[in-house]
């Protein structure tokens, strides 16, 4: 609910600040630009679902981004055929993390630090820190620049995946487990459900869905470099605790997690859109853009700090209510 | 729940006093107020004649009252002279650390104590036992009056024992009063000047030790009559559900048990707590499987290896502690109830809400569960209500065995009695029961024979005419001249 008047705030605002904010155009470029921060936080919302976290998949877009522009212009793969590869490569590289995560029952936090450091170091060492790909057909390229009935090719992508993540986690038995382990790992054990099979999953998917954004990116970009998606993950995670996912684990919605990607992505080409068009006095709007990370941090606490708000008054507005079981206790006698 | 009501406690220096009782009889929770650790909310404390009010663990110590837990609490990367060091000295922030004679005085400790242990040694290299020396050298440095230990004996080899009792002995030689908790009665015969009994929170009564036999003892401990609510047993036991031959698995301590449970049988698993009653149910439910011995279930000899098998096998596990693993408290009950049974109720993996609705519903409707509805956060529901939907969990699993552990701990007496009808009808309806209880008149009025373990193994059975408290906690404390086969 605080995230839509955000929303709508946010709509009122850029509208009467920037020039041509709500004209189709910029909508469709607002959600071009940050789909791939969308595609990690539909990724991350699983894994943190069960209580965990994934630091890793902005560095395994880098590395996948790397795989994928090699196996395009170094080796002739077929741009479609390679983008299955590097959703492959994805997927291992999530394998890793649920392997470390569940096998040897690491923190994921921990775990994912340190997946965060390795794939980009890979990505780095593939390409000696320098080399970028950039020789990739037109076909391929309209994936990233071009409308399909009306909206941005990679749109409909993010749409089947938002779709596909929405069906796991609001109504398969994966989904109910995910809440079940973030709650509670061990009940969730006694319970029968297979916590490490289960857990795993969440991460591999997370990993595939980081292949995935890379090959958008890249699309997007015409080039792959080494520090593709450096800092999404954060993003990613931003967006996810914004839209109400417990970070603890548990509870939380696809629906929120979209709404706080929308949010956050409104955010960032609004104060961009200022900027562009100085529209207001220079100095602020030169310094309108720099607000971006500012306002990202204030817009995380203040809905953080809200939700917390409203969830004390209303467990105290039920606490003073009903409670007719418990008298004060009587003194012995 | 009041767990202790008006008891009367007097320890005099240089006396062993020992405290006994069954589970949940008071015992910690008396030690807790004599500690500090809990405030008493009526009744007064007096310490070499000077009442003491608002006592906490640091003013308890002050005083000169240590204890000794079964679970020594120190440091477990320092090392020996550092952790006793940090218990006697009183040290502020920057003051020095004299580490010539933080050794010394650890070495002259536990030369007095007898113990061979180096003051260098780093304390998680210790033994459970050697680290109790260490924690009886840190009371005795502190110049402690009053010692508690609770269940000093519970890990220790008979050596160690033997060495134990010289420094009890010594202790009170020195004027030191000693509170001794422990379930073995010959200790207690052997040790103590007086003996108080708890039960139910009360104390039955402080008497010199000479004046008593263990038979008495066991009487005073147990008292109660069994009361007559409990629903009675019918019908004749089917066919053999369960068989284990020799089931151990050295990792919980459990080893060579082996027993039938028939369908419509209600078979009670008493003992003392530790006496490995849960880590059988562990086992038979594949949380920590066995590694020898073998499971026949149905006339199919089987291995559980996960839970998730034991549960497509029809093995069910209501879990002693229900808050954590019982029910997930902040899950909706029908999601609670339907956990268990996914691949059943759920074919494809994929939800069905009306099903799961329907589910509930009628759980909630049969077992007289008390919510709001199927969407009640299991939170939400009292203990009672918490445990009818963890049965009702584990029945939508269709189990033919249904395990339950300590099934009516910590709930409220009507709905202990709705739970044990709730036992008593499963069982008519063909279901074979192992209830693990502590709850001596639980056992004693729902079982149709009584399995009793010590020590990580079953060491008697008893059947429902023979059976009466006497009996039971006799065998669960191992005074009747049988020991572990």
């Amino acid at each position: 609910m605080v995230l839509l008047l955000v929303i709508v705030l946010e709509v009122i605002l850029f509208n009467s600040l920037g020039r041509r904010f709500l004209s189709g155009g910029n909508i469709s470029n607002v959600f071009r630009h940050s789909v791939e921060i969308g595609l990690l936080a539909l990724a991350m919302t699983p894994v943190i679902l069960t209580g965990g976290i994934d630091l890793s998949v902005g560095s395994m877009m880098g590395l996948s981004a790397v795989l994928f522009g090699m196996m395009v212009n170094s080796f002739g793969v077929d741009p479609w055929l390679a983008g299955l590869a590097a959703i492959g490569f994805g997927a291992l590289g999530g394998g890793l993390n649920a392997l470390l995560i569940t096998r040897l029952n690491l923190p994921p936090l921990i775990v994912t630090l340190g997946t965060f450091s390795l794939f980009r170091g890979l990505a780095e060492a593939l390409t000696k820190g320098a080399e970028s790909y950039s020789a990739f057909p037109k076909s391929f390229l309209a994936l990233g620049n071009s409308d399909v009935a009306g909206l941005p090719a990679q749109i409909w992508v993010f749409l089947m995946v938002a779709a596909g993540i929405w069906l796991l986690v609001h109504r398969t038995t994966f989904g109910r487990s995910f809440r079940a382990i973030g709650y509670s790992a061990e009940g969730a054990c006694y319970a029968g459900i297979p916590v490490a099979r289960n857990t795993s999953l969440a991460y591999i998917i997370a990993g595939a869905v980081a292949g995935l954004a890379a090959v958008i990116l890249v699309a997007r970009l015409g080039e792959a470099r080494a520090n593709a998606g450096i800092g999404y993950e954060l993003l990613a995670v931003t967006a996810v605790v914004l839209g109400g996912v417990s970070i603890f684990g548990g509870s939380g919605t696809v629906s929120g997690t979209l709404l706080g990607w929308v949010s956050l992505a409104m955010l960032n080409n609004g104060l961009t859109r200022i900027s562009d068009y100085r529209i207001m006095d220079q100095t602020v709007a030169s310094v309108a853009r720099e607000l971006s990370g500012l306002l990202t941090g204030l817009l995380l606490l203040a809905a953080l700090a809200i939700g917390a708000w409203t969830k004390n008054l209303a467990t105290r507005r039920a606490r003073g209510q009903s409670h007719p079981e418990n008298p004060p206790r009587s003194s012995p006698p | 729940m009041r767990a202790l009501k008006g008891v009367s406690f007097e320890l005099q220096p240089g006396e062993v006093h020992a405290l006994l009782g069954e589970n949940g009889a008071g015992k910690s929770t008396l030690i807790k107020v004599i500690t500090g650790a809990h405030q008493a909310d009526g009744g007064s404390l007096f310490v070499a004649g000077g009442e003491v009010v608002h006592l906490t663990p640091s003013k308890a110590r002050e005083l000169g009252i240590a204890c000794i837990y079964q679970q020594p609490s120190l440091f477990p990367d320092l090392s020996v002279a550092e952790n006793i060091g940090l218990r006697l000295q009183k040290t502020g922030a920057f003051s020095r650390v004299r580490w010539g004679r933080q050794r010394s005085r650890a070495i002259d400790l536990l030369q007095r104590i007898g113990a061979e242990i180096s003051p260098d040694a780093e304390v998680r290299s210790l033994s459970m036992p050697e680290q109790q020396l260490v924690e009886i050298a840190c009371a005795l440095g502190s110049g402690a009056r009053i010692v508690i230990m609770d269940e000093p004996t519970a890990s220790l080899t008979q050596k160690e024992q033997h060495l134990l009792f010289k420094i009890i002995r010594d202790l009170r030689q020195g004027g030191v009063g000693v509170i001794y908790i422990s379930h073995r009665l010959e200790e207690i015969l052997a040790l103590a000047d007086r003996v108080t009994v708890l039960r139910d929170g009360e104390s039955v009564g402080t008497n010199p030790v000479d004046e008593l036999t263990e038979s008495q003892l066991i009487k005073l401990m147990v008292g109660r009559e069994v009361s007559s609510i409990y629903p009675p047993s019918e019908g004749e036991p089917g066919e053999v559900v369960l068989s284990l031959e020799g089931l151990g698995c050295s990792a919980s301590g459990v080893g060579g048990v082996t027993m039938d449970v028939r369908a419509g049988e209600i078979v009670g698993v008493a003992g003392l707590i530790g006496a490995g009653r849960s880590e059988l149910a562990r086992i038979l439910f594949g949380i920590t499987p066995a590694d020898t011995g073998g499971i026949v279930l149905n006339g199919e000899r089987i291995s559980i290896t996960c839970p998730r098998e034991a549960i497509a096998r029809g093995i069910a596990y209501v879990p002693e502690d229900r808050r954590r693993h019982g029910v997930i408290l902040e899950m909706p009950s029908a999601h609670n109830m339907t956990m268990a049974s996914h691949p059943r109720l759920f074919p494809g993996n994929w939800l069905r809400f009306n099903a799961e609705s329907l589910l509930a519903r009628e759980f909630i409707r049969d077992l007289g569960i008390k919510a709001s509805g199927p969407e009640a956060p299991g939170g939400s529901l009292s203990g009672g209500n918490q445990q009818k939907v963890s049965v009702a969990r584990w029945l939508a699993t269709r189990p033919k065995l249904l395990i339950l552990d300590e099934p009516t701990q910590g709930v409220d007496v009507g709905a202990k009695s709705e739970i044990h009808r709730i036992i008593r009808r499963l069982a008519r309806e063909g279901l074979a029961v192992l209830m693990i209880s502590s709850d001596l008149g639980e056992v004693l009025g729902m079982s149709d024979r009584i399995a009793v373990m010590r020590g990580g193994r079953l060491v008697e059975w008893i059947g429902r005419e023979q059976a009466d408290a006497h009996s039971v906690m006799a065998a669960a404390l191992g005074t009747n001249g049988k020991d572990a086969a």
